[in-house]
């Protein structure tokens, strides 16, 4: 049952990161885009925890022990901080673009009243 | 406390976010695809909870579900809220599902090279970070071990991240500020003394937020404040003093947020968190040691060299915090009311 | 002090920008000066550093102090300056330092009323590139690569109507490219457990035939490639550089790209190590062709164009194939040719850029139409233009020659011989292109000599346009004269040690 699991946590997270890269490269509408983009990328970030996952493992937060100080840890029952840390700042990326775009995608709204590729390259072809 | 997977509970989640995206993605109401994009981003966060990434999982709370769906609906209330349905454009999206199943199969022919899920000596788990778990007390005494990565061990790659938070925030500016004669001044000025406001009909959802907006501060303050302890730190803090200023925006009236913090006020300390966080590296560099070695600060600060990483730590924490508020509000501002500062949401 | 030089590459363009987005909503002729001097900062540290690392080699420098650990590797984050880089920071450095002088005039006019932040973005672009460049860690490339996309996204934007497209195009294209180097970088740590660059390669040789390292390597090109707009990923360049202001363009086109083609450089020969390189044959082909078709893609689509800006935006795409091209030779000309035309072309971009900026300022427009008696409106701006245009076809003794001879000796040595034959037509086109140019803007309008014929007014330049472009075009020649020193102390040491000649 854990072999299955283990295969089934990545296929999933491979058919997310290719559901949100189609929608970026063959959606029409620039707001679902960027939902894609967002889709995307928090596929990454799963893709990047499901490696620093570790089984039976805790939080890595340490605990004081009752007299009041901090032993040392077993490393192999703490989860891995590392890909935490960089999976933060890809969030924040994340954000800080999508931001961008709907930025964007708004002005290009307030241009051509449209949020669909195809009108707004008929309309700056005309 | 065992963290999962128990995978009654891992796959069922795994399933419902796949079938999030695919709905959110399929919706022709775009107001209904930022809801679905929300519900989405609550499950993600559940699933790495599950995993043990509780500050990542609080992050995408804030971050992912919260402010990203009020951006997007923020974006789609200025403009159409439905998209008209398209016919045709087939061939291109039949070669963009080949090209892309395509690629797909590419990243699963290496999933067999992977270690076994959740191994705990695997390359990933057993190179560095080992270090990082064995030493935070030792280096730094703070006990969130991804608060010491964060700021300490990989303190260089926050400065960025803050750097990039800036630079949405005053690329958006850019962006979408309409400078219209009126708000040419430099300085905003009092607001006239008899504001016209355009408050939301709901008395319950003014009332409500009235009594939500401190407690959700002083909750902020505390995550940063006790990110060394417990998860948080300088960003969720920050999304959520941003999220508190948000609200009083949306229950409110934007005009009436702007009468608490002036425009050039929020575009300046968005910037100041940034400087502190430089700052405090600098320090560094005077008192001899390398950008952001926090130890060198150590005549300065109280206490010894791991208490003085501490506090480093802290301090530039804050800094992060205060440009993220800033940003995430600024942001919301100019995403709300189409640059114009005015009405919105 | 001297050992902090490195940090201060990045902290000068980064305290820059944070001062100018502050001092622009106090004086706003301020930020200007702020950024300037953020710059020059940035620039006298990368200079230093050139002749540091030429006598005593790589210089590396820990961030937080936090060097390599026995028994676990470097816990913090490295950045380097080796031969492989420097001189590409000294250039970066020095073309931002000359386009901020440069487009003072432009932003003052076209940008009226908007310009708050440019200068404050324009900084943190630098910043961007430069961090790209120095750093020694592969996850922090992804957020520098990161600051220096937002930036520019929002620098396209400061043109208008067509440019938010434009603008947004690139947003996603650019996205897709960094998250897809960001997987590979998933790849490469899930089975090395570092993100540093000196640890990694140590680390692979030891992991025998894995097809994870082969997927992650294959991704990371996939995302260098899309962010330097490599064929087929190369849909969004003419329109983002034509439609951007001309001060955006004047920054971006010389380096954004060949930053990215140096990511590529580094991966490829310091992580993964050319004899990862010359096992892999079929990227190695697959490479080689996209290169090829990129060239003659760019040449053509160059010739068929009738605006300024999109002709020199179409350079652009064909010089990239030439980069990468040389780079996958992998053989030494080759790759001595590659890591040269990286510097190389972005002096001959910024040049190109720069000239036609300042026909567009004083013409107000950039259409090859328009060109009409340009040669006598702006002599001193045509000299360096047609200056420029021969580095790009590779007259000697501009720099632009010594790559093409380099790239050409590599490319025959490895018989890769569609190489050579796009290189030639590459040259035949931009020649073809300088001599209609030549055509419209000299013979189509009365010789003002000729006894009768009407005098055409000299209009030339603002001077704070003219002396950069001319010093940039100049430079070409001083690039070209200086090769042999620069192949020899840095160039050829930074190649590995393993390669056959």
């Amino acid at each position: 049952m854990e072999n299955l699991i283990a295969n089934f946590n990545y296929v999933i997270v491979v058919i997310l990161m290719m559901i949100g890269l189609w929608s970026m490269l063959a959606q029409k509408n620039l707001i679902k885009k960027c939902i894609g983009m967002a889709i995307f990328q928090t596929g990454i970030i799963l893709f990047f925890i499901s490696i620093g996952a570790k089984d039976n493992a805790l939080i890595p937060i340490l605990t004081e022990a009752s007299d009041h100080k901090y032993h040392d840890p077993d490393v192999a029952k703490v989860a891995n901080p590392l890909t935490q840390i960089l999976m933060l700042t890809a969030i924040v990326v994340g954000v800080a673009t999508l931001g961008v775009g709907l930025a964007l995608a708004q002005k290009i709204y307030r241009e051509y009243s449209s949020f669909d590729e195809d009108e707004i390259l008929n309309k700056q072809t005309k | 406390m065992p963290s999962l997977p128990i995978w009654q509970f891992d796959v069922p989640l795994l399933i419902l976010v796949v079938l999030f995206a695919v709905v959110a993605l399929s919706i022709r109401n775009l107001m209904g695809t930022a809801i679905v994009f929300g519900a989405y981003s609550f499950m993600m966060c559940l699933i790495w909870a599950g995993m043990g990434a509780v500050d990542v999982a609080f992050t995408e709370a804030a971050v992912g579900a919260g402010v990203s769906t009020v951006f997007i609906v923020s974006t789609i209330y200025n403009t159409s809220a439905t998209m008209p349905p398209r016919p045709g454009g087939l061939p291109f999206k039949l070669f963009i599902g080949v090209v892309v199943t395509l690629t797909g199969v590419f990243l699963l022919s290496a999933i067999p090279d992977f270690p076994k899920w959740g191994e705990p000596n695997s390359p990933a788990n057993a190179t560095v970070a080992p270090y990082y778990i064995s030493n935070t007390i030792a280096d730094a005494h703070v006990p969130n071990i991804v608060t010491t990565v964060l700021a300490d061990y990989r303190g260089f790659d926050t400065l960025l991240e803050t750097t990039v938070v800036f630079i949405a925030c005053i690329a958006i500016y850019s962006i979408l500020r309409v400078d219209e004669a009126r708000s040419k001044t430099e300085d905003s000025g009092p607001v006239d003394a008899e504001p016209h406001y355009d408050p939301s009909d709901s008395l319950i959802v003014r009332q409500a937020s009235r009594f939500m907006v401190p407690f959700m501060q002083l909750f902020a303050l505390y995550v940063i404040a006790h990110g060394h302890y417990s998860p948080g730190g300088g960003f969720q803090g920050g999304v959520i003093l941003g999220a508190s200023l948000i609200l009083v925006a949306i229950s409110f009236d934007l005009k009436f947020l702007l009468a608490q913090w002036r425009e050039k006020q929020i575009m300046l300390m968005v910037a100041w968190g940034v400087f502190l966080y430089a700052v405090v590296g600098l320090g560094c560099v005077f008192m001899g040691g390398n950008y952001l070695d926090y130890g060198f600060l150590n005549p300065v600060l109280p206490g010894e060299q791991d208490m003085a990483r501490s506090h480093g730590i802290l301090l530039v924490e804050i800094g992060v915090g205060i440009t993220v508020m800033f940003s995430m509000i600024g942001i919301h501002i100019n995403l709300a009311s189409n640059g114009h500062f005015d009405r919105g949401l | 002090m001297t050992d902090q030089l490195p940090i201060l590459v990045i902290l000068g363009p980064l305290l820059g920008a944070v001062f100018a987005a502050l001092g622009g909503w106090f004086r706003p002729k301020s930020s200007h000066p702020l950024v300037i001097i953020g710059l020059v900062l940035s620039f006298v540290a990368a200079l230093k550093l050139v002749f540091t690392v030429a006598d005593t080699g790589a210089q590396k420098y820990w961030l937080g102090g936090w060097g390599s650990k026995p028994g676990y590797g470097v816990v913090g984050i490295q950045i380097t300056v080796d031969h492989l880089n420097t001189l590409l920071l000294a250039a970066v450095s020095g073309i931002a330092l000359l386009t901020a002088l440069y487009t003072k005039r432009l932003v003052d006019t076209e940008l009226a009323g908007r310009q708050r932040y440019f200068y404050a973005l324009f900084s943190l672009l630098v910043t961007g590139l430069l961090g790209i460049t120095i750093t020694g860690d592969i996850f922090n490339l992804y957020v520098f690569m990161e600051i220096a996309a937002l930036s520019s996204y929002a620098l396209i934007a400061y043109g208008k109507g067509r440019a938010y497209m434009a603008a947004f195009n690139y947003l996603i294209m650019g996205t897709m490219g960094a998250c897809l180097y960001l997987l590979g970088v998933g790849f490469v740590f899930a089975k090395s457990g570092t993100l540093n660059v000196d640890d990694i390669s140590i680390i692979l040789p030891t992991l025998g035939q894995s097809q994870a390292v082969f997927v992650g390597f294959a991704l990371i090109l996939l995302g260098a490639w899309a962010k330097m707009a490599l064929f087929p990923f190369h849909g969004w360049l003419p329109n983002a550089y034509t439609y951007s202001p001309t001060a955006g363009a004047a920054i971006l086109a010389p380096l954004a790209t060949k930053v990215a083609v140096y990511a590529m450089l580094r991966i490829m020969l310091t992580v993964y190590s050319v004899d990862y390189i010359l096992n892999s044959p079929s990227i190695q082909s697959i490479a080689l062709g996209l290169s090829t078709i990129a060239i003659v893609v760019g040449s053509f689509f160059s010739l068929s164009q009738t605006n300024l800006k999109k002709i020199a935006s179409y350079f652009v795409v064909s010089e990239i194939g030439y980069m990468v091209g040389g780079a996958w030779l992998a053989n030494k000309p080759g790759l001595t040719g590659a890591m040269y035309h990286v510097v190389a072309d972005a002096a001959m971009t910024s040049a190109l850029f720069m000239a036609i900026g300042c026909i567009a300022y004083r013409l107000g427009q950039s259409k090859l139409d328009g060109l009409k008696g340009v040669f006598f409106k702006m002599p001193v701006t045509m000299a360096a233009f047609v200056f420029t245009m021969a580095a790009l076809i590779g007259v000697p003794p501009t720099c632009g020659f010594f790559s093409k001879w380099y790239l050409i000796q590599g490319a025959v040595q490895a018989g890769v011989w569609h190489f050579v034959i796009a290189l030639l037509i590459s040259s035949l086109v931009k020649a073809i292109i300088l001599f209609r140019i030549v055509e419209i803007g000299y013979n189509r309008v009365p010789h003002p000599a000729v006894d009768g014929n009407p005098a055409i007014p000299c209009n030339e330049a603002p001077l704070g346009m003219l002396i950069p472009t001319v010093a940039m075009a100049l430079g070409l020649v001083a690039i070209g004269l200086a090769t042999s020193p620069l192949v020899n102390t840095i160039i050829a040491k930074a190649l590995p040690a393993t390669l056959t000649p």
